[in-house]
């Protein structure tokens, strides 16, 4: 085939509209990553440090336990890292009820087929004196925060 | 032409005999009418054979036609909102008249379907059929097979109870766990990062058109790859008999009834290897047939459907998980394996939902499509049940389904509260339902 300007013009013509063809499919698809997501926050307040009593507390709405020991407070996920069901406390112990995983009571795998431990989160004071949780801040095992006396 | 002898012949049209009194007015039944056209004119003995393939792809494709039916009905009554879903379900259960047996034989029809589909894949398997030509049409049957169990499993989400909601999280978490773009896909197939209305609404409109489209474009090409191949492979041992080698299609491109009279048209290629005598009219043998397949198929998901409701659990809750939550039955192998395939090595976990998720099943799928190349065994043994020559084959096979099935009653059976192994005659712990 010669390669004249008939060719190349036609060639120009009849490949920019294919090409403004695959962009608007791809336009399309790009539809289907939200931009704006309706979602609670990662970082939220919980109750007051008093109110929560000695030892594991379960939090249904975020999907974690506060643990108080004495003026100490840490928190741990209560979502499974192995397919995201949510575990449960038994007294010494999370367990899941979908795949069997157990979790020590600082979240370490002890049985089943969890591959990480249960994530610790951060934990700070609101100004307005509740418990605050960055659930985008994982934590070291071993974290406490102690929250400081409000002032009488 | 009156007016009534117009309607008379858009009748005729529109219906046939059931009962040709001549071979004219029996392929003339096919040929000229609308709802036949696509059958040959007419088909070997047997591949209308009961004992042959048991009819199993036929049911399962009445039975997504049941499913197509009832489920357009539920259209009318279904919202798909996360605060309205659940409610719906209540309302078809409780409100509308005879909605529950709409729900009822949509949902059991669902699990007849993904039932009668592997059937259908076992049937194929045993004879061989896959073999040759026909194993383009094998992977057809694997895409199809593919495409059910995602309708099955879009389908159960819809409800928006707790079977539903922990099916979205355990799924789109297995997603996850694939390499590198894990967490795109999950992202893509929940519209988000949390599972929410987004969700719903994806999963709901691939459940009631895409999976839908996909299943009868695949299921349209899989019934003309059928003719294409000459037939069922119950007509390769009467080819052999006759020793007949397929002839080279004539270079044609007349599909008309002058081309079938001549023999030049792509349809006569197989029917000219048979004779007379092997082969019957499709009208009635073929249609009487797939009538009583159908009557039975339809009843028999009407009386199991007004034997046993459609499960419905607790409204969807995030906070809490059912102990045990376990998926319906043809998932159940699946939620074993991802419950007892994490490796680890060294200091690293890998999770079974990768391992059991993504990997055992994809490598279940591959192997299965290249099956028919990796297959040695003799030629000439296709379109019998069992032939001795396939032992080997049949037996891998039949170990595989063994294995599943296996899987599928022990976790059915043996797992109780928190995935604990209970066996029979132990009683399980009760459990809370909710906080």
């Amino acid at each position: 085939m010669k390669a004249t300007r008939r060719w190349f013009l036609g060639a120009v013509g009849k490949g920019s509209v294919a090409l403004a063809f695959v962009v608007q499919l791809a336009a399309a698809a790009r539809a289907f990553l939200p931009n704006v997501l309706y979602e609670p926050l990662k970082r939220f307040k919980l109750k007051q440090p008093d109110q929560y009593p000695q030892g594991y507390t379960f939090d249904a709405d975020r999907r974690l336990f506060v643990v108080r020991d004495q003026e100490r407070f840490h928190v741990i996920s209560a979502v499974c890292t192995h397919l995201g069901c949510t575990v449960q406390w038994r007294q010494d112990e999370f367990a899941c009820p979908c795949h069997g995983s157990r979790f020590s009571t600082d979240g370490t795998v002890i049985a089943g087929p969890a591959p990480r431990p249960l994530p610790w989160y951060e934990v700070s004071l609101s100004p307005d004196g509740f418990l605050e949780v960055d659930s985008a801040q994982e934590v070291a095992r071993g974290f406490s925060f102690t929250p400081p006396r409000a002032k009488a | 032409m009156t007016a009534r002898e117009r309607a008379g012949a858009l009748w005729r049209r529109l219906t046939w005999t059931w009962d040709p009194a001549s071979e004219h007015e029996s392929g003339d039944a096919i040929v000229r009418n609308l709802w036949l056209h696509w059958f040959p004119a007419k088909v070997a003995r047997q591949s209308a054979s009961w004992n042959y393939s048991l009819w199993l792809g036929a049911a399962s494709a009445i039975l997504f036609l049941i499913l197509n039916v009832t489920g357009l009905l539920l259209m009318f009554f279904y919202v798909p909102s996360t605060e309205h879903a659940y409610g719906s379900m209540k309302d078809l259960d409780y409100a509308v008249t005879l909605g529950w047996l709409l729900r009822n034989q949509h949902r059991w029809a669902a699990h007849a379907m993904v039932a009668v589909v592997f059937l259908h894949m076992a049937r194929v398997f045993f004879t061989g059929a896959y073999r040759g030509q026909r194993a383009w049409n094998w992977l057809v049957g694997l895409a199809l097979l593919l495409a059910t169990l995602l309708a099955s499993f879009t389908g159960y989400l819809l409800p928006w109870d707790q079977l539903a909601f922990w099916a979205v999280t355990v799924g789109t978490n297995i997603a996850r766990e694939a390499p590198l773009i894990g967490e795109w896909i999950r992202f893509v197939l929940l519209g988000g990062s949390e599972i929410g209305q987004n969700a719903l609404l994806r999963f709901y409109v691939l459940h009631i058109f895409f999976l839908p489209a996909i299943i009868w474009i695949l299921f349209a090409y899989h019934m003309w790859r059928v003719r294409r191949d000459g037939g069922l492979a119950a007509v390769e041992p009467i080819r052999q008999a006759r020793s007949v080698q397929p002839k080279a299609t004539p270079a044609t491109k007349s599909y008309s009834l002058f081309g079938l009279t001549r023999g030049t048209s792509v349809v006569v290629r197989s029917s000219t290897e048979l004779e007379e005598q092997d082969e019957v009219f499709a009208s009635p043998n073929l249609t009487r047939r797939l009538a009583l397949v159908f009557l039975i198929v339809f009843n028999l998901t009407l009386l199991w459907s007004l034997l046993a409701n459609a499960p419905l659990e607790e409204a969807a809750n995030p906070a809490v998980t059912p102990n045990p939550a376990k998926a319906p039955w043809y998932f159940l192998w699946l939620q074993e394996l991802v419950a007892s395939t994490t490796i680890p090595i060294g200091g690293l976990r890998i999770s079974g939902g990768l391992i059991g998720g993504i990997v055992v099943p994809g490598i279940l799928l591959l192997v299965a499509a290249i099956w028919p190349w990796l297959d040695g065994s003799p030629a000439g043994n296709e379109g019998v049940w069992f032939p001795r020559r396939r032992l080997r084959q049949n037996l891998v096979f039949t170990l595989v389904f063994a294995i599943i099935i296996a899987l599928i009653l022990m976790d059915i059976f043996l797992r109780g509260p928190y995935w604990h192994l209970y066996w029979p005659g132990t009683s399980w712990p009760a459990m809370p339902r909710t906080l």
